[in-house]
Formats: C-alpha cells, structure tokens, sequence
C-alpha cells in the first residue's frame, strides 16, 4: 500500500472540539485577559524586565529564537523552489501555516512589549526611518513577511476549502485562484528574500550591543549564524509537527521525505557548526570555550545538543529509522533555539548584579499565546487540505463526506480509513 | 519543459554574477561616503561638560539641581528626608557615586549622566530616530512622539544611560538631555550652574579638552594614566572625565577607540546601502522560481490527467 504523500487532506476523521482543544484555548483566554492587565498597569508590573534587562522573553523568546522554528516556509520553499526538491512539495502547506501562526503569534507578543506602540504608524512614514537600525529592518520586514508573502502562500488551502464548501463563490474563489497563480513566483521571491533579511538583522540586533554579549556568541557574522540557524531550525520544526501530527492523528508517514529532511537538516548543522568554530578559531576565542565557566558550559551545552543532533539524523536517513529522525529534529530544534536565545539574555551581561526571570504573568501571556497557536494549527489541520497524506486516503474522505450527507445523515462517526493505509 | 539540474546551475551563477557585480558597484560607489560617514568626528561647536573627580566632594548639589530643573520626583528611597538616589533611574537623570575601595587607596565620587556620545549607539539603533543627535550641539535628545518603546537603546548603551518608566500607560525614556531648554534660554546646564567647586563645568568641547589636558601637564602623575576620559572612547564623547581612581573602577567602561555603530554596523550598512543587493537577489530568485513555477503546473496538470482530481497549489 502506498504511503506516499501525494496530496494535502484534512483531518476529517477526528472532531475539532476535543478536550485538550479546549484547554488550549482557555489558556489563551486566560493570556488575553492578562494582556489587558499589562496594557493598563504597565510592563513592569505586569514583567521581571528592568532597566538592564530590558527585554523579557517576548522579545528574546519569542522573536529571536521561536521565529527560527517558524522559519520552515523560508528554508523549506528554497529547498522546495530554488534547489529543485519536488519531493519536499507536499509539506509546504504544514511548513507555510506553522510559519505563519509561529510569526503571527510572536508579532502580537511585540506589541504588547512595546511601550509606546501608538508610534509605530510611523513605518508608513519612509522620511522617519532610521534606515541604518537593524531594529527598523525588523519593525518592517517582519511584519510585511507575515501579512504579504507568507499570508498569500497560505491561502490555496483556503480557496480550496471555500471552492469545494460554496458552490455560489466557486467562481470567485477561481478567479482569486488564478490570480494568485500569476503572481505566484513573485511572491516566492518574497518569501525568500524577506526572511534571509529579517532573520539575519535579528542577529544584527545584537551587534549593536558590544562586548555586552559574551565573546562566544559575539561575532561579525551573527546575523549570518543567525539564519542559517533559522534554516536548519525550520527544517527540524516541520519534521517534527508532521511525526506529532502524524502520530496523534494516525496517519501514515511517507519515510522518504522525511529522510530527505533529515539528510538537509544534519547537513545544514554540520556547515553551521563548521562555520561557528571556525568564526571563534579566526578571532582567537576558543580558550574561552575550554575554560570553565557557566558560558562555556552554556556554549557546549549548545554544540552537544547541535552536534549529536546531526548525528542522529544523518544516521537516521542512512538506516531509514523514523524514531531517531524525530528524536534528532527535537534536538536540532532545541539546540537552535538556545543558540539563538542566548545572546540575548543568558550570554548577554550588561553589568554585575543584573538579573531578569520572568513573572508568573509574564510566562502565562507567553503560554496562552504559544496554547492560541497550536490550538489553531489544530483546528486549520482538521477544516482545510494542509497535512499530506496519499490519494487513497482524500478518497475515502469524499466517500465519508457523500455517505455522510446522502446514506447517513445521522451518522456522527466515520469509519478511520488511515488505519487501512 | 524539463529543468536539467546544468540549466538551474547555469541560472545560479548567472544571479550570482549579478549580485556580485551589484554589491562591487555598490561598494566602490559607496566607499567614499561610507568611510566619511562610518567615523564620526565632533563638530568645532559641540558643548561638553568636564568633571573633574579631584575637584567633587559629592555634596550632591547636582543632584537636586537637577531634578528640579528636569521636573523629576526626588528619589528618597533610600533617605526619607533627602534626596540620595543609589543610582539612574526613570526619575533621575544625574547621580553622584562614592567609590570607596577596600584597600585604604583615596576615595572618589563619580557623577553619571549622558555621556552624549560622538557617534550614539543609541541613536544608531533607534527605530525612527527618537534619540537623536543634534547637529550644532550634539545633544543627544529624546522625542516623545517618534519613540515606540522598544528599549533597544537600552540593550545597545555601553554607560547603561537610558532608562524606562515602567509603570503606567505613556512610559518614557528618561535620560539627561544636557538641560536643552536652559541652554535654548540663555543659562548653564543645571548641574554645572550649582557646583559649589566647579569639579563640573560646561563649554565648548574644544575649549574643555584643551582646560582638561592643561590640568594633567600642570600636575604630573595627579591623574589615571594622565588621559582625559572620553577624549577618544568608542568614538569620543561629549563629557570627559578626570579622574584619580581607575576609570574601570568608577565604572567607565573600558571599550576602545572605534564607536560601536562604526564598528559592528559596518556590514550592516555596505548589505543594505540603497537595496542594492536585496534588489539583485530578489531578480535571481525570481528568475529560478518562475522556472520552477511554471514547471510545477506542468506537473499538476500530469497529475490532474492521472488521478482525475482537482490540483492542489
């Protein structure tokens, strides 16, 4: 029986409302109605921020690093589109959505940190721009990325949905289809040109801040580590929200896409660890990663996670092993996000006696919003044609749907054609 | 139309020799303004203050001065009945310090403000130029109605200067502005119009670099390592310091002769300069991906012939 991923196919044996959906969303109820306590107590009230650590974990959680792992639809589409990986075209919708609620959900975090966020109209105002800020490059490119490429990209699973639900809007969801068709390799261009900048200046960020970041992490080339970090990340992300995926929704995984991401994702760390020990061997640094001292152990902490993760997955395409692939992903995931993490706070020492943890507040906005996300993700898997699966298995959801409506209109369960697969 | 992996690579180097030429255009286009523009000098008519540490007996007159002249709430956290702030803050703009080392060596004061750099950090790193250096004076001031409140400016400053009003919905950046609106009146900066010893006084940079250097041929051996603070640090600022303690010791960073954004920026600006590059690399991209594109209808419509569904995007 074929296995292949031939197709994107909703979720549509299993029902929206389930019990951890709900937990979900409560939890992002709860971050809502804590959101309007820090809009009017303020953020320090409502965070551990102070005025030397003056970003907290929406900033240096949720934008600098998070925003790797929603890097899929960046590293994954230039793979797909530009290196010619045709094979990789069925987990472009799972990459493109995770990116967009990834990206979505740490803009609203932002603009809830910000202080004065009324000022930020001034983006329409080219003549205010500060056009050497890696911070302006940020404020503009991010959100132009979420709300233009990305958003465009996301939406042939919704045309669809709508085109096969109304039958009245058939002709207006064809239209949009075929325009968006026209100008799709533009938007690509866009897609991948907006994230190698953002992502980079992210690292740029932290030039800015001098010898303040510890000589492990600070280099000239952190934005460049910075977005190749982003694409491996991406890569290792989607691998694992498709096993997840795949696993609590039973369906059936095609092992050769999955052992090409693997094989992209150790490559891709590997060069990058190449590249960081070179960077520190040019300036001189690698005593400092010998010493022991809690940024070493940071720093090793770091290159173990990295390191054997690209073990793991390198093996794991070799020997067609699909629980060590997962595993590996996770820890390629992890290592990314602390390696992006860390200069921000962690390796980021402004001056003695200087601390920050974040309050409980603080954390459940954080929680609640990361809760939203997944809890969408969930619900968009489960209505429109985003997780692959295999010819057969769209098949027997239009058969489910034509008994549904036709032979039994009462019935509530279907029949789990997965497991047949 | 079938894309041979020869024809894609073909492609590739041919965007690549076009980013490459756009970036050498760029760059050699760029090289004389960059190199004049990367190293900021201070203008003939920027104001400064000098402290002179020999000179203060940290009686805090500054202090009070300034807060009354900024309208700031006087710090009593640690002293109820006089104004004693431990340190900068969203309602202090100017503090004096006692170092007082374990040793037995002299004590000092130290007075901590602004240090209105040469070439900010902060004013390289802000947005849409809230903090801004003025030209003429090079004040570096902060504008209510440009700031978003990202407190970047406080990640990047080297002295820790800016600090932000945590609480309540309008919160501020608050740091010394050198008194703008006594200067704009006629009259001295608040903290140098106070000192009962003159250890801070204001002028002309020029003039007070010179008075400065003046100072330390006068008493050989009297000051740390007979420099002036700020002459030339990250770029040079427009208050210097004299001292008899170690600079690192009252907390003046050690962080060498090139201003940060200088320093750090420089690829930043070069990979950014006119979108030059982004630009060049936005045509080669599109060129591979409206190849790509056009071979992947192709294969949806092979594929709608084979299963007889609608194609998927």
């Amino acid at each position: 029986m074929s296995r292949a991923w031939e197709r994107c196919v909703p979720v549509f044996d299993i029902p929206i409302l389930t019990r951890p959906f709900v937990a979900l969303c409560t939890l992002g109820a709860v971050a809502c109605g804590l959101v309007l306590y820090r809009e009017a107590a303020g953020l320090g009230a409502a965070s551990g921020m102070n005025d030397a650590y003056a970003w907290g974990i929406w900033k240096t959680f949720n934008i600098m690093a998070l925003t790797g792992l929603g890097s899929g639809g960046f590293s994954i589409g230039i793979a797909t589109w530009l290196f010619g990986r045709r094979s990789l075209h069925s987990v472009m919708r799972t990459a493109v959505l995770s990116s967009f609620l990834i990206y979505a959900s740490g803009l609203m975090l932002l603009g809830i940190d910000v202080g004065r966020p009324w000022n930020f109209l001034w983006i329409l105002a080219p003549w205010r721009w500060n056009v050497h800020s890696p911070m302006l490059e940020v404020g503009f490119c991010m959100p132009l990325y979420t709300a233009v490429p990305l958003f465009l990209e996301a939406t042939p699973p919704v045309l669809e949905w709508i085109h096969s639900r109304w039958p009245e809007l058939e002709s207006t969801a064809e239209m949009a289809e075929s325009l968006l068709k026209r100008i799709y390799p533009w938007v690509l261009g866009l897609a991948f040109l907006l994230p190698a900048m953002h992502q980079s200046s992210l690292g740029a960020l932290m030039l800015l801040a001098g010898n303040q970041v510890h000589p492990l992490w600070q280099t000239p080339w952190l934005p460049l580590l910075y977005v190749w970090a982003a694409s491996f990340m991406g890569f290792a992300f989607v691998s694992v929200v498709l096993m997840v995926c795949h696993l609590v929704w039973n369906r059936s995984l095609d092992e050769d896409v999955l052992r090409e991401m693997s094989r992209i994702t150790a490559w891709l760390i590997a060069t990058w660890l190449i590249f960081r020990f070179a960077d520190l061997a040019m300036r001189g640094r690698l005593h400092l990663a010998v010493q022991i001292s809690a940024p070493s152990a940071l720093f090793w902490m770091e290159i173990l996670l990295l390191l054997s993760a690209a073990l793991m997955l390198a093996v794991a395409s070799k020997r067609h092993n699909v629980r060590l692939a997962f595993q590996g992903s996770i820890l390629a995931a992890l290592g990314g996000l602390m390696y992006r993490f860390d200069p921000t706070t962690l390796a980021f020492q402004p001056r003695a006696g200087a601390f920050y943890f974040p309050t409980f507040i603080e954390l459940l906005i954080d929680i609640g919003f990361l809760s939203l996300t997944v809890a969408t993700f969930s619900l968009l898997a489960k209505v429109l044609p985003i997780l692959p699966a295999s010819t057969r298995l769209w098949r027997a959801m239009e058969s489910a749907r034509w008994n549904k409506s036709v032979l039994h209109p009462q019935q509530a369960e279907y029949t789990h054609y997965a497991a047949a697969d | 139309m079938e894309i041979t992996r020869r024809h894609l690579l073909g492609s590739m180097a041919k965007g690549a020799a076009t980013v490459f030429a756009a970036g050498g255009v760029s760059s050699v286009a760029l090289a004389d303004e960059s190199r004049a523009k990367e190293k900021q000098e201070a203008s003939q008519t920027a104001i400064a203050m000098l402290y002179d540490a020999t000179l203060c007996v940290g009686c805090q007159s500054c202090v009070s001065a300034c807060a009354q002249a900024n309208n700031l709430t006087p710090d009593k956290r640690l002293d109820t009945l006089h104004q004693s702030p431990r340190d900068l803050s969203d309602t202090t703009k100017n503090v004096v310090k006692l170092y007082k080392p374990a040793d037995g060596t002299p004590y000092s004061y130290i007075k901590q403000q602004c240090m209105h750099c040469v070439d900010p950090a902060c004013a390289a790193a802000c947005l849409f130029k809230a903090l801004k250096k003025e030209t003429g004076t090079g004040i570096v001031t902060w504008n209510p109605g440009l700031c978003v409140g990202c407190r970047y400016c406080q990640i990047v400053c080297s002295y820790h200067i800016p600090k932000f009003q945590w609480r309540g919905v309008n919160p501020r950046i608050v740091k010394c502005e050198f008194c703008k609106e006594r200067l704009a009146r006629g009259d001295d900066p608040a903290c140098t119009s106070v000192c009962p010893t003159h250890a801070v006084v204001f002028g002309k940079r020029t003039s007070l670099l010179a008075e400065a250097k003046l100072r330390i041929a006068k008493s050989p051996g009297k000051y740390y390592e007979e420099r002036v603070f700020g002459e030339r640090e990250g770029g040079g600022t427009q208050v210097l310091y004299l001292t008899k303690a170690s600079f690192e010791k009252l907390g003046l960073p050690k962080l060498g002769n090139e201003p940060i954004p200088a320093k750090y920026l420089k690829w930043q600006k070069r990979m950014y300069s006119y979108l030059l590059i982004p630009a060049a690399l936005y045509a080669v991209i599109v060129s591979i991906t409206r190849k790509s594109w056009n071979r992947h209808e192709e294969h949806l419509k092979e594929e709608e012939k084979a299963t007889g569904l609608r194609p998927q995007l």
